[in-house]
């Protein structure tokens, strides 16, 4: 039973060495990509910043005949949609996660969670089609009207719903996208909310409080910093959604301010016009909208990474 | 307990519940309409004919076969690079400001708008080749697959316990056999997880397709070329006026939602079942 | 009366034999924290050598720094010697898979790779050593019998390591360190996660190892020290505070601080 003496291992430092550096390679990759996309965009709308200067951002021109180009109703559509979007989202969300945490028993709680998912796993097409054929007509028919006398004659909120019942336009868009985004803030929600420490909840209820003192005072302050996050999570997914909105939003270069007319995106009007776009410029400034749609969906994303960083929540989902 | 408090909670339940429900109500729907739409054009036909010219009937045989290439071609590119980097991240994160720096940046670039990637290698690569390709199609795609596959990768390295690397760095293996014979076993479910979640992602995705592998109208069997698949044509005959095209795209629309959900419901399945 | 006889025996064989591991000067830092402070040690061959003391002591990170298992972590620092068989093992140029060939070490938690029984114990071997099969066969087997083990799964060494009972794996664990034949174990608190029965089993396994390994174990479980070994020595906040023959530290430990933790006074 002598030990024998200790062989030199068949491979060793050198083999470490050469993974190691294949893995750093990798996510060196990560990153170039990254920035390669961000340059690219830059690159691509130079002609456009260098022919039109900050106007570019003020205009609201959309003119391929003459040239003239500007991002102020692709900007207003994409933010205006996805604000729209969060604040039907945002309550909606928070309410579904109340339910599965709290409310729901628990056999119930998997399969509602996982329909919840599902809402995120169905193609964005399939949310374009289903709004131009089944959701827009709908709207057109039942809510568009209905909004129209009711609150259009109102004195300030009024001028929001006036306009023809088309269907299409910026509300249905707004609400399809936000039924889109749902799923996102929800997981999160869901997390932190089972995250509390249930120490912090019990003695709450020790106290005599209601479910819903417990949310408001004990849940959402302790969550607080990750359903801002998930929030600009949200938002950061509503800025770049392309095909669903370039179903229901209209494709329409016109600024107005009812939500019942149609109007664009940055993401739609790309999708829609970048394969007819005949012109340099035309083309450049197509590619200047994607680099401004780039560098704000870049900030509103890293905001929220860095608020869900804090509360050790890193993520919404990979899908 | 004052009647406001009560009314407060019962409003929250409410609210709670109508919430849920409202959640529910729009996913039967949409799923109700792909389906009565699309079950009415599933036909044979949908699978062994090439899409047709404006106006006339025919399958999609075509795009199934081109939306199959791409995508395998994204895993094939997009799973090595993103089980490696997720790796790195792994297995160096806590010592490593490459490590925190690009697992920050990956999540970003994982919900960054995919329209932004397809005109990025549209720049990278189409316009340089003059013409769009299938090529093209699938480096987006890989490019949207990534940092997915980065992530779970990264996640379920991290589920393996530490005192596993302890234990096998204790019988005196060096570092990469660790990972790949030890720690990528033990997470191997968790990456499989991930990937076919990636796949599910990708098979749905149009905004990147559109400038790169575009459409082609016939059957393509070289992937240099723009090739046909199922997200571009269902956009294309969905913003149509002609009614066979509409129902063409219902059908595919159907087909692609069944693939996709089909999918993510068994990995979910098979996920719960692994972890009890 | 046999059994005191053999203990005697053993005792005195213990005396005389050679030191296998001498720590001198040894300071172990987590980041700015010292950890442990100018230990100096020394265990003997062929011996069972137990380290006890209360929680936080340092006696695992002694036990860690034996086999440099600490440097995973970036932030954990040792500095001194341990010279074993006359060489220095803290010194960076001694390669680490030949340390950790001759130092094996077993875990509180048992961990056995998810793969089969086979594998697990082949696993490491088949690193170091290009075996034909048969003698790998015949090595994993002398493994699993050094570790009593042998009968319970040498039908079905296929199986997953998974599937066995918690005390099992454990022993599959050490099965795993001997099949490499290294000269020192180390089992920082072995049996802390187990059941009565296995804990017992492993216990008498470490007694027969004894024979042929140098043994050094860290255990918050006093009885355990006393049963199994025949040097103790004792720590607290860093600081070796004695070491000497099992039985003259738990019947008559020389410093005051010693008695206080062997008679329950702080834990």
């Amino acid at each position: 039973m002598s030990p024998l003496p200790p062989a030199a291992p068949r491979s060793g430092a050198g083999a470490d060495r050469l993974f190691r550096l294949v893995t750093a390679g990798a996510a060196w990759l990560v990153l170039i990509l990254l920035g390669g996309a961000a340059a690219s965009m830059a690159w691509g709308g130079r002609l456009a910043f260098e022919t039109f200067g900050w106007g570019f951002v003020s205009s609201r021109d959309w003119d391929a005949v003459s040239g003239k180009f500007g991002a102020l109703v692709p900007i207003y559509g994409t933010l205006a949609t996805s604000i729209i979007a969060l604040l039907i989202a945002v309550p909606v969300s928070i309410g579904i996660a109340l339910f599965l945490t709290d409310i729901a028993p628990r056999w119930l709680r998997a399969p509602i969670g996982t329909a919840v998912e599902l809402l995120a796993a169905i193609p964005s097409i399939i949310y374009g089609m289903w709004g131009l054929f089944v959701f827009a007509p709908f709207m057109a028919a039942h809510v568009e009207p209905w909004l129209n006398d009711r609150l259009g004659p109102l004195p300030v909120v009024g001028v929001l719903f006036t306009g023809p019942p088309i269907g299409i336009g910026l509300l249905t868009a707004s609400i399809v996208l936000g039924i889109m985004v749902i799923p996102f803030i929800t997981a999160v929600a869901r997390d932190v909310f089972n995250a509390v420490p249930t120490s912090l909840k019990e003695a709450a209820v020790a106290l005599g409080s209601t479910r819903w003192e417990i949310l408001s005072r004990v849940t959402l302050p302790y969550t607080r910093s990750a359903i801002i996050g998930a929030i600009f999570l949200g938002l950061g997914r509503a800025l770049g959604e392309t095909m669903a909105v370039t179903f229901v939003l209209g494709n329409a270069h016109d600024l107005s301010a009812s939500l019942l007319m149609p109007s664009n995106s940055i993401a739609a009007a790309i999708a829609n016009e970048f394969t007819e776009a005949d012109s340099e410029l035309y083309r450049s400034s197509l590619i200047a909208l994607a680099f401004l749609l780039f560098v704000v969906t870049f900030l509103v994303l890293s905001a929220a990474k860095l608020m869900l960083m804090r509360i050790g929540r890193t993520h919404g989902r990979t899908h | 307990m004052p009647l406001r408090r009560k009314l407060a909670d019962l409003v929250a339940l409410l609210f709670a519940m109508a919430a849920t429900l409202f959640g529910l109500i729009w996913l039967v729907w949409i799923l109700w309409t792909t389906l009565a739409e699309g079950a009415a054009a599933i036909t044979p036909a949908l699978f062994t004919q090439m899409t047709p010219p404006p106006g006339s009937s025919g399958g999609l045989l075509n795009a199934f076969y081109g939306s199959a290439v791409m995508v395998l071609l994204a895993l094939a590119i997009g799973t090595p690079l993103g089980i490696a980097a997720g790796t790195y991240l792994a297995e160096h994160g806590r010592n490593s400001r490459l490590a925190a720096v690009v697992s920050f940046l990956n999540d970003v670039l994982l919900s960054a708008p995919s329209i932004v990637i397809g005109l990025f290698v549209y720049e990278l690569v189409v316009r340089p080749a003059g013409h769009f390709s299938g090529y093209a199609g699938a480096l987006a795609l890989a490019m949207i697959l990534l940092p997915i596959v980065v992530r779970t990768t990264d996640e379920s390295l991290r589920l393996v316990p530490n005192q596993m690397r302890e234990a096998a760095f204790a019988l005196g293996l060096p570092a990469w056999r660790v990972t790949s014979r030890i720690i990528y076993k033990s997470a191997l479910s968790g990456i499989i997880t991930g990937i076919l979640l990636g796949l599910a992602r990708i098979a749905g995705e149009t905004a990147p397709l559109l400038f790169t592998a575009l459409n082609n109208q016939f059957w393509s069997a070289s992937i240099a070329q723009p090739l046909a698949n199922v997200p571009v044509v269902i956009f294309q005959y969905a913003m149509s006026p002609y009614d066979e095209w509409h129902a063409l795209a219902w059908a595919g629309a159907l087909v692609l939602t069944t693939f996709v959900l089909g999918l993510n419901l068994m990995v979910r399945f098979f996920a719960r079942k692994g972890s009890k | 009366m046999i059994e005191l006889l053999d203990r005697l025996a053993a005792e005195a064989l213990v005396m005389q034999s050679p030191a296998k591991i001498e720590v001198r000067g040894l300071e172990f830092f987590y980041g700015k924290t010292r950890a442990l402070n100018a230990v100096d040690l020394t265990v003997s061959a062929n011996a069972v050598t137990a380290i006890i003391g209360p929680s936080g002591c340092g006696k695992s990170t002694l036990l860690r720094t034996i086999n440099r298992i600490y440097e995973l972590y970036p932030d954990q620092r040792a500095s001194g010697e341990i010279v074993i068989d006359g060489r220095n093992v803290l010194d960076p140029r001694y390669r680490l898979p030949e340390l950790r060939r001759s130092v094996g070490m077993v875990f509180q938690k048992p961990t056995p790779f998810a793969t089969n029984i086979r594998k697990n114990v082949a696993f490491a071997l088949s690193y170091y050593e290009r075996l034909p099969k048969a003698e790998l066969a015949d090595r994993v087997e002398d493994a699993l019998r050094q570790a009593a083990l042998w009968e319970e799964v040498k039908d079905k060494l296929d199986a997953s390591a998974l599937s066995l009972s918690g005390g099992q794996q454990q022993r599959l664990c050490i099965a795993r360190t001997l099949a490499v034949r290294p000269e020192i174990i180390l089992l920082d608190e072995p049996t802390s996660a187990l059941d009565p029965i296995s804990t017992a089993k492993i216990e008498e396994l470490i007694h027969e190892l004894r024979k042929h390994f140098t043994i050094v174990i860290v255990t918050h479980n006093m009885q355990q020290a006393a049963r199994v070994s025949q040097r103790t020595a004792f720590f607290h906040l860093g600081e070796l505070i004695e070491v000497g023959d099992t039985p003259q530290i738990f019947t008559n430990p020389h410093v005051q601080r010693t008695q206080d933790y062997i008679t329950g006074r702080y834990g």
